[in-house]
């Protein structure tokens, strides 16, 4: 699996990445950073004790390295929930979680199989 | 040259490592993973940073917070911001504006984008910065200049007054003080920083005045009659006059200043004081400050006639009314501020003007010559170059460097131009222009001065006479001395200037003069004989000397009889035969009223000096017989001090003045016990003051 099929499975934009970061070593390095993040598991663990604070912050951090890496699909789904965690208040439609939560699974799959493809 | 420092904080790691990526192949990177951790970043080491990038949102203290942190230490002054963040609100973007960031980078990052904003900003500050250091060193220059020309005058009057080195400074540093207080305490002065340091300056030139005045009544130990007291008085007048006279500068802050000080230091609140009987705020405040901050350090202070008055009794002698009238605004920070006046005065004793390292351009464009700079960074040196000559131009000073590696002196334009010379000179330890200019020997007096320099102090100095135009005119040339970074340091080269101070020299060498003669006879005077005996005996310790001491007979009926005026001429008369008598390698001065005194330096027998002298010195004037009776002391052994041989001089002259006057005596060891004049009353007087106590 090449980092652009990577791209691809998690519905990202390679093109834009690649013409910002001007390095596919650099960019290969962050996208293999992102599975260790843990700023997934702090949205969750946030999100079930209500800290909207920290909830808010997590999903912030999670839209800022999407935005970093071009991982377009990731990237929308936070953007919606940081902006209804953006007030303080829980959020009104659940979907919005488990829409990051999903698309967050998929990008990480995806990270996985290339990662293993390279070991491989 | 060092490589800039860039602080980067954001709460991601990710990002973090993305810019550091970015940028740490041209910059040194810190990081910080919230807004807590970079202010106690920022707190030990601000300045060491020349940029920070700054995300928004993060946990325990966001990027506004860092901002607002920034703005209350004034680090934001000093260190560009540039803001990171994934807001893409208008309102968060202007509130980061509004706190002092430079410049807004959005995520997703574009590494080209990044890049270049952030060398913008670092280039500049990095310009401002410098600008900021010539401006700060040409002000810091000026005023060391002054201040360093203020300090020599007031030592010539303090030493003439026989005064201590401190009181000046007390002065000094309490109108200082006092200033800041009142300017806390109420609007109705309006000084701005510089006035203060202005009028601080200047209150050291309150007595200069004391020079016009006899030092038979400047220091007189006991009480001032009525008609003393009067010419004593005028000194606050003939200060003022000194400044009037001056030929250039009127328009100078510091003489409009030292004039309102010297000429009304002496004023009361109340309208009762001297000379001219002005009251309340037709008193200028420089004055009135001056002259409550001279009470109050002569209340502390030890003097010939008294002792110190401890602080708190000072203050309160002063609060109550009992040393003169003053402004009571003054009065109220005077008493509020009781305590911190003996520490402000305690930390004076230490350093009055920390020497400052000297930011230095020239230093710098030295130092970041080597390595491949760009074209764009020499663009810039020659831009800093050319506002530096600006600058230098506008300055009237000879501003030079030169490299042991090179061998090339370099003047300033305005330098060359002055000294008309080219402004590279190659190996100009054998210019003949050069050796011209300063005369010969010039390089090896720089040279010695600049090998007594260290890394540590690099900064020296010296006083130099230049041909210029064919006239000499005095230089102050201060000079930096450049050490190699290695250890041992060698010494590779130097940077310095040459300031004309001819006028002011010329000036001080006057009052030099002034001050060490008598000025009914133009002989030296007490300090001033002391100051050269000692000179010569230290200089030639192994030459034979002798000290003559005497006085004129009945020199007080000649005063009764005749008036004062023939007594000025008997005096006149008597340092007329001196000076045609002695030899060039003798010294005479008048020491005291009708006291005088020699010092021969001979060969082999002193018998028939003094014989001749001695004749010389009797006569008469207008059928007034003129005899003197005189003691010698031949100085016997090396280490003598001056105390003792003028001691011995004067037992002799007691004993000839016991012998039946009009004669003299040499020393011997029979005379050793006889008690002096001076003795005498002293011991007179402490007679008293037991029996009174």
């Amino acid at each position: 699996m090449t980092l652009q099929e990577c791209y691809a499975a998690l519905e990202g934009n390679y093109d834009d990445v690649i013409g910002r970061l001007r390095s596919e070593r650099l960019v290969q390095k962050f996208v293999l950073k992102f599975i260790d993040d843990g700023s997934f598991k702090l949205l969750e663990d946030s999100l079930r004790t209500q800290n909207i604070q920290e909830a808010f912050r997590a999903a912030h951090t999670i839209k800022g390295m999407c935005q970093n890496l071009s991982f377009t699909r990731l990237q929308n789904s936070s953007t919606a929930l940081t902006e209804e965690l953006r007030g303080g208040n829980p959020p009104s439609d659940p979907s919005l979680f488990e829409k990051v939560a999903e698309d967050y699974q998929m990008t990480v799959a995806a990270i996985e199989a290339f990662k293993a493809s390279l070991e491989g | 040259m060092a490589r800039e420092r860039i602080l980067i904080v954001d709460d991601s790691e990710m990002n973090r490592s993305i810019l550091t990526d970015m940028l740490d192949s041209e910059f040194d990177i810190t990081e910080a993973e919230n807004g807590v951790q970079a202010v106690s970043i920022l707190q030990k080491e601000s300045t060491k940073f020349s940029l920070v990038l700054l995300d928004i949102v993060m946990p325990e203290m966001d990027g506004f917070d860092v901002l607002r942190v920034m703005n209350r230490f004034h680090w934001i002054e000093d260190v560009p911001v540039i803001m990171v963040s994934a807001e893409t609100a208008s309102t968060q973007i202007e509130r980061a504006y509004e706190l002092g960031a430079t410049d807004f980078i959005m995520r997703p990052f574009d590494a080209s984008i990044v890049h270049r904003r952030v060398v913008n900003t670092i280039l500049l500050y990095a310009k401002q910065k410098k600008l900021l250091g010539i401006v700060e060193q040409q002000i810091y220059e000026k005023e060391q200049n002054s201040s360093f020309m203020v300090d020599i005058l007031s030592h010539i009057v303090e030493f003439r007054n026989g005064e201590s080195g401190l009181h000046i400074r007390h002065v000094r540093t309490l109108t200082d003080f006092l200033l800041r207080k009142l300017c806390e305490a109420t609007d109705r002065y309006q000084l701005s920083e510089t006035d203060i340091s202005v009028i601080s300056m200047a209150s050291a030139l309150h007595d200069i005045g004391k020079m016009g005045i006899d030092e038979k009544i400047l220091n007189k130990p006991g009480r001032l009659t009525d008609e003393e007291f009067a010419v004593m008085k005028t000194h606050t007048t003939i200060g003022a006059k000194m400044l009037e006279d001056l030929p250039v500068h009127q328009s100078n802050p510091l003489v409009i200043r030292a004039y309102e000080i010297c000429r009304w230091h002496h004023e009361r609140y109340d309208g009762r004081g001297y000379p001219d009987g002005i009251k309340g705020d037709e008193i200028p405040i420089s004055a009135q400050i001056v002259a409550l901050a001279d009470v109050y350090d002569a209340l502390t202070s030890e003097r010939v006639y008294k002792k110190a008055i401890p602080h708190e009794e000072a203050v309160k002698m002063i609060l109550e009314g009992k040393c003169g009238c003053f402004n009571p605004l003054m009065l109220q920070c005077l008493k509020e501020n009781a305590d911190s006046i003996r520490e402000a005065l305690k930390l004076d004793l230490t350093d009055h003007s920390p020497r400052h390292q000297i930011r230095n351009f020239a230093d710098a464009v030295i130092h970041s010559k080597g390595g491949g700079a760009s074209e764009r960074t020499l663009r810039l040196l020659d831009y800093e170059r050319m506002k530096h000559n600006f600058y230098a131009a506008m300055s009237e000073e000879i501003q030079f460097e030169y490299t042991t590696e090179t061998d090339i002196l370099m003047l300033s334009p305005w330098g060359a131009n002055r000294l008309g010379l080219p402004e590279n000179i190659i190996n100009p330890k054998s210019n003949m222009a050069l050796s011209a200019l300063l005369g010969e020997g010039w390089w090896q007096r720089i040279a010695a001065d600049l090998q007594k320099t260290s890394p540590e102090k690099p900064e020296t100095g010296r006083e130099e006479q230049l041909l210029l135009g064919g006239e000499y005119r005095w230089h102050k040339i201060i000079l930096r001395a450049i050490w190699s970074e290695e250890t041992p340091a060698t010494l590779t080269g130097v940077i310095g200037k040459a300031v004309d101070v001819h006028e002011a020299h010329t000036r001080f060498d006057e009052l030099k003069e002034k001050s060490i003669r008598d000025p009914l006879t133009k002989l030296l005077n007490r300090a001033g004989v002391r100051e050269q005996i000692e000179k010569k005996i230290q200089n030639y310790p192994t030459h034979k000397y002798a000290l003559a001491c005497f006085d004129i007979d009945f020199f007080k009926l000649a005063n009764d009889e005749h008036g004062h005026l023939f007594g000025d001429k008997v005096l006149s008369y008597i340092a007329q035969r001196l000076d045609h008598s002695i030899r060039t390698s003798d010294l005479c001065a008048r020491i005291g009223g009708d006291e005088f005194l020699i010092l021969f330096e001979y060969d082999t027998d002193i018998g028939p000096i003094i014989a001749r002298i001695f004749r010389a010195l009797c006569g008469e004037i207008d059928g007034f017989t003129v005899n003197v009776s005189m003691g010698v002391y031949e100085m016997h052994e090396e280490g003598e001090t001056y105390e003792e041989l003028f001691h011995r001089a004067d037992q002799a002259l007691y004993f000839s003045k016991r012998s039946g006057r009009a004669q003299y005596h040499l020393y011997d060891d029979s005379m050793k016990d006889i008690l002096t004049d001076s003795e005498e009353e002293q011991a007179n007087t402490d007679h008293h003051r037991e029996e009174n106590s």
